[in-house]
């Protein structure tokens, strides 16, 4: 089924509608007149520390209160209907947070039922879900006993139980092990294709939300620098492929350069070529002519990576 | 990423807020019915509630002519019967001085009871109640749900009232059921619901104070051995520095206690329950009557409105505290 089917709601409904958003702690502005409409899906939000990412997110659950500005989170009015706004809203925040003196299926549970589960719901939800973040009987002891990755699963588990239509997560991948992350992270992508509950992820690795958003916004110094979708912001960018020789490497360069293309060789062995469209189809095409040897070939490699680096050099320009 | 999902979807409509204000609170008591020490508390304040039913329903029993009472006395010998007549004769004759008087001192000595047990149970309690979200930042949690941080607050509050209810008004409300479920006579009911609302507005004055000075104290740091050591300090310390007769004023009303000491001792009108003992009983023993009007003369309030201000001092300073602190870190 598809995200479409399973969700209520369309492109034309947006998550989040913010307009003029600001937020100021004394002389310091965390948030500038952030003016964004997005729509369901996967989106990833992007800065540098401190540029105002988490206080957006703490605005839209009124957990800060905007100094300006206006927001809706699923349609509904952040300040004028408080409790509503956060109904179907999944939280699992950047620090440690949890409720001391509970074991983990306890505290989910009580999670669930604080968003208005009925206690059978919730915990049959709270079982399932535990299962899903890769809890085993772990989930019978204190929380307060837990190790940071055991914690962050928890931290998504509480986000998820009450079956929210949308979640943020704020680096949900922190403190975790390679295998824990990569399960989260394959959790994450699934929530909105499988179950079509969109995800505003908020982390500092370029590549996670490369590889589980379809979105992303970019902010800088409290202010939205960019919002679209990946593939139009990698559109927008100079196209790049790499290509990594099974052997053969000099014959490779030496055919692309031929070829007409500026052809550099990484320190890793790697041939960096700028390629006039996204497909990588003429890189087969000329394997195929020349035959040469089987390659890794990657497109836009680090892509989202130069666009951030250039949308923060802009910003302070 | 090809995974997909099993997982059961919920898409009921929750339930609202007072459901979920009262998970909080129901969560609360159940954590704390958890440990040993507070299941000893209530195991004492229980005993206390089957007290009062025990001393009312013998006391009923003096009306009851040829009654388990009368036959023990008779049994004890003549000087223990004559004693059990005129008791039967005084409740008999002046019901309203005797009935009420025995509630009142009945209900003003299970306030202690009450009031000791209610802030040793807040002791294991305070530390519970928002320090450690505090410290463990679980404000963020239940502030990100559909909740407010009044609705947060309203779910402490009754995890308070819980225990009050369970540690005090509990019992002393099902005492004074049980003794009266046996009274031989309406004249006990009558005379003795006066008692039991004075001791209920005690109880609720207590409740509102308690209440504030715990949710303040709890919400003054992040850590549980600081909410502990303020609150002990704030009950004993003050408490022991106001016990001295030749204590300052000043110190007096700073200490919380002493405060609900004297707001007992307004409320229950001990004082007058004696006086009028000593002045309409037809006791022949004088002695006995100088000692019970005495007795009414030391049991007076002497700073009743001092202790009201304190008191309300107490619960201003406390709710401008939690109210200030609660805000996610």
């Amino acid at each position: 089924m598809s995200p479409a089917n399973l969700s209520r709601r369309t492109a034309e409904n947006f998550i989040i509608e913010a307009v003029g958003l600001g937020k100021t702690y004394g002389t310091l502005r965390a948030l500038a007149d952030v003016s964004v409409r997005v729509p369901p899906g996967t989106i990833g939000l992007l800065g540098p520390n401190g540029a105002g990412k988490s206080t957006f997110l703490k605005c839209l659950l009124n957990l800060e209160t905007p100094t300006t500005g206006s927001a809706k989170v699923l349609g509904v009015d952040i300040r004028a209907r408080n409790r509503a706004s956060r109904e179907k809203v999944g939280y699992s925040p950047e620090q440690d947070c949890h409720i001391a003196g509970m074991a983990g299926c306890e505290y989910v549970t009580y999670c669930g039922q604080l968003s208005g589960m009925p206690f059978r719901q919730a915990r049959q939800r709270t079982h399932e879900i535990l299962d899903l973040v890769g809890m085993g009987q772990e989930r019978y002891r204190l929380v307060d006993t837990y190790s940071t990755g055991m914690k962050q699963r928890v931290k998504l588990a509480q986000a998820l139980v009450h079956d929210p239509e949308i979640v943020f997560l704020d680096e949900p991948t922190n403190g975790l092990d390679p295998s824990g992350r990569e399960h989260i992270l394959q959790l994450i992508g699934s929530l909105w294709k499988d179950l079509g509950i969109s995800v505003v992820m908020c982390s500092h690795l370029l590549r996670d939300i490369e590889r589980v958003c379809d979105r992303v916004m970019i902010i800088g110094h409290g202010r939205l620098l960019e919002h679209d979708s990946i593939l139009a912001l990698k559109s927008r960018h100079r196209r790049i492929v790499e290509i990594a020789p099974a052997s053969e490497t000099e014959r490779f360069q030496t055919v692309l350069t031929s070829a007409g293309l500026t052809v550099v060789k990484l320190s890793n062995g790697k041939l960096r070529v700028e390629s006039a469209s996204d497909s990588i189809e003429w890189v087969l095409e000329l394997m195929r002519a020349h035959g040469l040897p089987p390659a890794e070939i990657v497109s836009n490699p680090d892509a989202l990576h130069e666009l951030f680096i250039k949308s923060i050099s802009a910003d302070h320009g | 990423m090809d995974s997909s999902l099993d997982l059961s979807r919920w898409r009921e409509a929750p339930r609202g807020v007072a459901y979920r204000r009262w998970c909080i609170v129901a969560t609360g008591l159940r954590q704390l019915l958890r440990t040993r020490y507070f299941k000893f508390l209530l195991s004492v304040a229980w005993s206390g509630g089957l007290m009062i039913a025990v001393a009312g329903f013998a006391f009923s029993q003096s009306l009851a002519s040829g009654g388990w009472l009368e036959n023990f006395a008779v049994r004890l010998g003549p000087r223990a019967e004559a004693v059990f007549t005129v008791i039967t004769g005084l409740v008999a004759m002046f019901p309203d001085v005797v009935v009420h008087g025995v509630f009142t001192l009945i209900f003003w000595a299970h306030s202690f009871l009450g009031l000791w047990l209610s802030l040793l149970a807040l002791t294991v309690l305070v530390p519970q109640l928002i320090t450690r979200d505090r410290g463990s930042n679980a404000l963020i949690v239940y502030l990100a749900r559909p909740l407010t941080s009044t609705d947060y607050l309203l779910g402490k509050l009754g995890i308070i009232v819980g225990v009050l209810v369970l540690v005090w008004t509990g019992p002393m409300l099902c005492g004074w059921l049980l003794s009266m479920l046996f009274a031989t006579d309406r004249d006990f009911i009558v005379y003795s619901f006066s008692p039991l609302l004075r001791a209920l507005l005690f109880n609720g004055i207590a409740l509102v104070a308690l209440a504030a000075i715990a949710l303040g104290v709890s919400a003054l740091g992040r850590k549980t051995q600081v909410a502990t050591i303020v609150w002990i300090g704030l009950w004993l310390v003050l408490g022991g520095m106001a016990a001295p007769p030749l204590a300052p004023d000043w110190i007096k009303r700073a200490s919380f206690t002493r405060d609900l000491y004297e707001v007992r001792q307004e409320v229950f009108r001990l004082d007058t329950a004696l006086s009028d003992a000593a002045a309409q009983l037809p006791l022949l023993d004088q002695r006995f009557v100088t000692n019970l009007a005495a007795a009414g003369k030391k049991a007076e309030p002497t700073d009743f409105n001092g202790a009201l201000a304190g008191l309300g001092i107490f619960v201003v300073a406390s709710s401008f505290v939690f109210f200030r602190k609660l805000r996610p870190e």
